[in-house]
């Protein structure tokens, strides 16, 4: 009796607190998330420059392969971060799998051209694979933003988990944004470079997001 | 159970527009839901506590809710997430047996079933959800533990530890 009198008494006071509040909307999210990258390749382009094909109105295949593999990546996964802000049981947040699965064929092919011969990577200065890491971290660091300030509104039950994703996500519109700058076509620097910038981020979300989520 | 997600639901949606008559009824029900939900999952003198801060990351969450879901798997994603937060906390607790007179109707159905704490155990190998049952449930010291299992300490430690950190990833499971 004691106890549902606290209980009765806690509750009220939870009451006179409340306050109208607004459901989280993924697609906001999504659509914030869409123009800090499309700032962020504005900034880019206007230092380093813009693709010679993008220039020339004539697009390479693998540029357009790299854009839509890369967008899929990002906005797939991010929609699966921002599912995880509002849990429940039952849901299932599997949209970003089939796009990392896609994502992947880019270093396996890499492997594959490499050990066939392709020299893409040495034809490709080292500087210009870490200002991809350089561009695309600090555009995905950007991104994460709104998707950590999501989660920290929400109610994540895997921290970890969303904190991969997180990484995954904002990697990946990283690398999408600093894709309309870089000049290079090949197939294993894609795989090299690009791989390792959005495992870099996905690492990075692991280590840090969970940290800024837990509830 | 459906009339009684449908009458949630609407109250939650009543609640996120900041009708606080409704949410008073809310967080009783969600309350008494709780209690049942909790019963026999952790020690009995520990349920009020668990319940409470349930409430607690149920008002602080309030905008997580996505309106257009069912009420009550929200309410049990939020409630496992306690849960297995509270086994985390390392406690022993006093009392030799859980109390099975605890009235549990309401959670026998299918809705019941498959957001369960039970269901969430169940997805574990044996000697985890054991491990965790006897040492964080039911109260038992790894000594205790090792001797009605036949488990070395080391191995009870490692399967408790396990056990919560895959309990963590399935919170939100069937």
């Amino acid at each position: 009796m004691m106890k549902m009198t606290q209980r009765s008494f806690d509750i009220a006071a939870l009451v006179d607190e409340l306050e109208p509040v607004k459901p989280i909307s993924p697609r906001n999210i999504i659509v914030t998330a869409a123009i800090i990258t499309m700032v962020a390749l504005a900034i880019i382009v206007s230092i380093t420059g813009v693709r010679a094909d993008l220039l020339a109105g004539k697009p390479e295949a693998l540029f357009l392969l790299r854009s839509g593999i890369l967008g899929l990546l990002g906005f797939a996964s991010a929609y699966s971060v921002l599912a995880m802000a509002s849990p429940s049981v039952g849901k299932h947040h599997s949209s970003w799998q089939m796009a990392l699965v896609g994502a992947i064929l880019f270093p396996l092919a890499g492997i594959v051209a490499l050990a066939t011969g392709d020299t893409g990577l040495t034809d490709a200065p080292l500087s210009s694979g870490l200002a991809c890491l350089f561009y695309s971290a600090v555009t995905a660091a950007a991104t994460a933003i709104p998707m950590v300030v999501t989660l920290r509104k929400g109610a994540p039950t895997s921290p970890e988990r969303a904190g991969w994703l997180t990484g995954v996500a904002s990697g990946g519109l990283g690398t999408l944004a600093y894709n309309f700058h870089c000049p290079y076509d090949s197939l294993v620097y894609t795989g090299v470079w690009y791989g390792c910038t959005v495992a870099v981020c996905a690492v990075a979300g692991r280590l840090i997001v969970p940290k800024l989520i837990r509830w | 159970m459906k009339s009684n997600e449908e009458s949630l639901r609407q109250l939650m949606r009543l609640a996120q527009r900041g009708d606080k008559s409704a949410y008073s009824t809310l967080l009783t029900e969600a309350g008494r839901w709780l209690s049942r939900f909790y019963a026999h999952k952790i020690a009995p003198d520990a349920v009020d506590d668990l319940v409470q801060d349930t409430l607690m990351s149920v008002h602080r969450k309030l905008s997580s809710y996505d309106p257009s879901r069912p009420f009550l798997p929200w309410l049990a994603a939020i409630a496992r997430y306690r849960w297995v937060d509270r086994l985390r906390q390392t406690y022993k607790h006093q009392a030799s047996a859980l109390d099975f007179d605890v009235a549990t109707e309401g959670h026998e159905d299918v809705v019941g079933a498959k957001i369960s704490i039970d269901r969430l155990l169940f997805q574990l190998p044996e000697n985890q959800a054991e491990a965790i049952r006897l040492t964080k449930i039911e109260g038992h010291s790894v000594a205790e533990t090792c001797a009605r299992t036949g488990q070395s300490e080391s191995l009870v430690k490692v399967n408790v530890h396990r056990g919560l950190k895959k309990l963590t990833a399935l919170i939100e499971s069937e």
